[in-house]
């Protein structure tokens, strides 16, 4: 909770007060679950998220400072702009476990750089159907070769998802060897997002040659 | 100059802040009026300023539709298209000017140069010449109203070093502007207002130069855009140059191809094929013809309008590409959209609203106009920025992902397409040899994975870092993008606080040293060309002062005395010699002396012109 220094209310959020709707500079930059007002945590109402991020637009955006003078504009510049980037970070359960796992002093991608053992052998075999693939990406035979894979991506994401939630929900003790656990299924996760969009933007470029 | 004195001597008050289609073929500036925008134009004139500038011999540069004309009869003095080269480099357009018949070179910092009897200028410049003009035509409309305050739009996919190229035109033309923003956006707001709709839109945009397409959720006010894709090299030109093409290659059987290369001859050609494209939307066959040069022969063809769908099939086809892909980005299927909305003149060709209605599985919206409708969403924007509702909010994003060049050319994402501005990001750096005191940073703007590949917005260096083993140094890189879509990057090493900022001032950009520099010229200009016009009124003065002079000393010779004879002489003689030169002081100077020495002459004709009153004479006779 944050005083505001208008009003002296106690405010939801850091970046404005929810009683008299005052601009607040933030004394520190505000961690995206303190910007929404929501305890840390892996689980987000995607809904609710997104109603709150409108609802404090409405309060804090820099349109509605264009006449107020330099300052109070820059300030809700300034406050718009975290509120953004927190909402990127918690739309996003990625990004949400990505920033659980750092902010509970789990290890970041460079120091652990490891993969779950069983997903390695996996991969050496979807490289090759994608390398297939990328020679010729409208071929039917590519098609079909591409539809499969994403669908065998889409299942393997859904059961690396499953193992992620378990390491993070209820949220560890800070330095618990689930953070480890959960910076390598994230590292799996961040491969498979990564073949997917690939296999998505092959798919588009096909339907637009076949078109 | 005119307006601005006439509002200072009447004290009108300025115009409420206006929005600006700032566009490739033409511009336009609307305002809100009575709840509602309405495009400002004068009586009887529909308030387009094409924009074109064309360079007479002698004066100022003429803008707009007079020049339009021009651009056929002198076609390498009349600059159009200006928004192709905006913020771009000689390389990046080589295309293009291949097809104009202006001159252009690379500048100071990659900016270009169009080079017009030996001045020159950047697009920035001209553009800023457009943007007067569009005040001059909201001056006449209002009465003399003075346009300061402004919504400028640009194309969705601009990145920043064509939204700063934006920004520093209207520096130029003195224009304060309170916000860039993207037309597909502006479009739906000025939709979504008169429709009073919610749900998903689409919003398609076909320009003279460009081609976006923006996906919007609408709700209780709230305009959010969740993707946008497009292609800022392709629009109306473009689809003109398939016919141009068609043409010339069946000219180049019969023609001698030289002849074909005229610059006038091209101009013309270009001119007939946007006609003949703009016929084909109403009509199932439409003629092109065009004089052949040094003959008497005219080339006449028609073509059907299935021919010339066929010649572009694949410009509409790289359109829905872009659709394809901001569909991706939304996560949305095409039959998630509630309604599409048509923008920009391309939209009146019935095969692109076809191919649209196909994509999308619906009847595009077609009531607004689709030349008007982002003039008049910028003016609701500019409403908004002047604090006349809270009703309407616009939450926009950045087209492109911003990133660092880290070691090996790849490249570090910071800011990915798509989010919502304004917005900031914040990535950790580190050194990565023992005791190295500076980074490098490469500021990129793009998709691709390699630095090569994406366009370098600027590099700057951190220095100062205390010597330490490689990897300790903790420098922060912080990103933000501001609400118009331009970036500012700081960063910080945060054991000794050193900071280095930049204010990204791009490859192909202006410094604020050059905008200064451009504000001072061009106020010389105005000098200049105020002084050549005043000049050439001088020029025809004198002209009839000397033939009056003549016909009175041939009749009142007798009555003046020698000396007086004598000076009128020499005055006559001096003005002749100073219109040669055409200075402006020095025609003033001979002009006075000569009025000067003829008032002795001139009292005697009047003295004489009343006696033969008295005498009787009627006027007609004297």
């Amino acid at each position: 909770m944050t005083t505001c220094p208008k009003c002296r209310a106690e405010t939801a959020t850091p970046l404005c007060c929810s009683a008299c709707g005052a601009l607040v500079a933030p004394e520190r930059a505000p961690t995206p679950f303190e910007v929404f007002g929501l305890e840390p945590g892996l689980t987000v109402d995607g809904a609710a998220l997104k109603r709150r991020l409108i609802e404090l637009s409405r309060r804090m955006h820099p349109d509605f400072f264009a006449t107020g003078g330099d300052e109070l504009r820059e300030l809700a510049e300034r406050n718009t702009a975290e509120l953004n980037r927190a909402y990127e970070v918690l739309a996003n359960e990625l990004e949400r476990a990505d920033w659980l796992v750092r902010a509970l002093g789990g290890p970041d991608e460079r120091t652990e750089r490891a993969l779950p053992q069983a997903f390695l052998m996996e991969v050496l075999e979807w490289n090759e159907s994608l390398e297939e693939a990328r020679r010729s990406p409208a071929s039917p035979t590519a098609r079909r070769a591409l539809e499969s894979l994403a669908a065998a991506l889409a299942k393997e994401r859904e059961r690396q998802v499953a193992h992620l939630r378990a390491a993070l929900v209820p949220t560890p003790e800070r330095g618990s060897p689930r953070l480890a656990e959960a910076r390598k299924e994230l590292n799996a996760l961040r491969y498979v997002e990564r073949t997917l969009g690939e296999i998505r933007a092959l798919q588009l470029e096909a339907s637009t040659a076949q078109s | 100059m005119g307006f601005l004195q006439l509002n200072v001597l009447n004290q009108i008050e300025p115009l409420a802040a206006v929005g600006i289609d700032l566009g490739t073929t033409n511009s336009l500036v609307a305002v809100w009026e009575n709840g509602r925008p309405k495009v400002v134009h004068p009586e009887g004139d529909n308030g387009y300023v094409p924009s074109a500038v064309y360079f007479p011999a002698d004066g100022a540069p003429i803008v707009g539709k007079e020049a339009r004309e021009r651009a056929v009869f002198d076609p390498e003095h009349t600059i159009f298209s200006v928004k192709r080269f905006m913020g771009r480099g000689v390389t990046d357009v080589a295309e293009d000017l291949k097809g104009v018949p202006f001159k252009a070179h690379s500048g100071k910092n990659g900016v270009i140069e169009f080079d017009v009897r030996g001045r020159k200028l950047t697009p920035q410049e001209i553009s800023a010449l457009i943007l007067e003009k569009c005040g001059e035509v909201a001056a006449r409309a209002t009465g003399g109203r003075a346009l300061q305050k402004a919504v400028i739009t640009v194309p969705a996919y601009f990145d920043d070093a064509q939204r700063q190229a934006t920004r520093d035109a209207a520096r130029l033309a003195g224009i304060e502007v309170l916000r860039i923003v993207n037309e597909p956006t502006a479009a739906s707001l000025a939709y979504g207002l008169d429709q009073k709709k919610q749900g998903h839109v689409a919003v398609y945009d076909l320009g003279g130069g460009t081609f976006d397409v923006s996906i919007l959720a609408i709700e209780d006010g709230v305009f959010r855009v969740l993707s946008t894709n497009g292609d800022t090299h392709l629009g109306g030109d473009d689809f003109d140059r398939c016919l141009v093409g068609a043409a010339l290659t069946e000219l180049s059987h019969s023609v001698d191809p030289r002849k074909l290369d005229d610059p006038a001859f091209r101009q013309a050609l270009r001119l007939a094929a946007e006609k003949c494209k703009i016929e084909l939307s109403t009509y199932p066959e439409a003629e092109m013809h065009i004089q052949i040069p040094d003959s008497n022969v005219q080339w006449r063809r028609r073509f059907t309008r299935r021919e010339f769908e066929v010649l572009t099939k694949v410009l509409v086809e790289r359109t829905l590409h872009s659709c394809r892909r901001a569909l991706a980005d939304a996560k949305l299927e095409p039959s998630q959209i509630d309604e599409v909305v048509l923008v920009g003149g391309v939209t009146r060709m019935p095969a692109v609203r076809a191919a649209v209605q196909q994509f999308f599985g619906r009847e595009p919206h077609t009531k607004l106009n689709p030349d008007e409708v982002v003039a008049l969403g910028a003016a609701v924007q500019a409403h908004v920025l002047s604090g006349g509702t809270r009703d309407v909010l616009l939450m926009d994003v950045t087209p492109l992902s911003l990133g660092l060049e880290t070691v090996g050319g790849a490249v570090a994402k910071v800011i990915l397409r798509n989010s919502t501005i304004p917005c900031q990001a914040t990535e950790g750096f580190t050194t990565y040899v023992d005791n190295q005191t500076a980074i490098d940073f490469n500021v990129l703007q793009g998709e691709r994975e390699l630095a090569a590949d994406c366009r370098s917005l600027g590099r700057f260096r951190l220095s100062g870092i205390p010597p330490m083993p490689a990897g300790l140094a903790r420098v922060a890189v912080r990103f933000h993008i501001d609400a118009n879509g331009l970036l500012t990057v700081t960063a910080k090493e945060q054991s000794t606080g050193v900071t280095a900022r930049i204010e990204v001032q791009p490859q192909n950009g202006l410094s604020d040293a050059d905008v200064q520099r451009m504000l001072a010229n061009a106020y010389e200009h105005a000098k200049d060309d105020f002084a050549a016009r005043r000049a050439a009124e001088l020029v025809t003065e004198i002209g009839t002062m000397l033939r009056a002079t003549e016909k009175g000393l041939a009749e009142a010779k007798p009555q003046l005395d020698r000396e007086t004879i004598l000076d009128i002489e020499d005055a006559m003689k001096n003005a002749r010699n100073a219109c040669e030169g055409r200075d402006a002081r020095e025609l003033q100077r001979a002009r006075d002396a000569f009025e000067k020495a003829t008032l002795p002459l001139a009292a005697v004709l009047m003295d004489n012109f009343a006696k033969k009153a008295l005498t009787g004479k009627v006027i007609g006779e004297v």
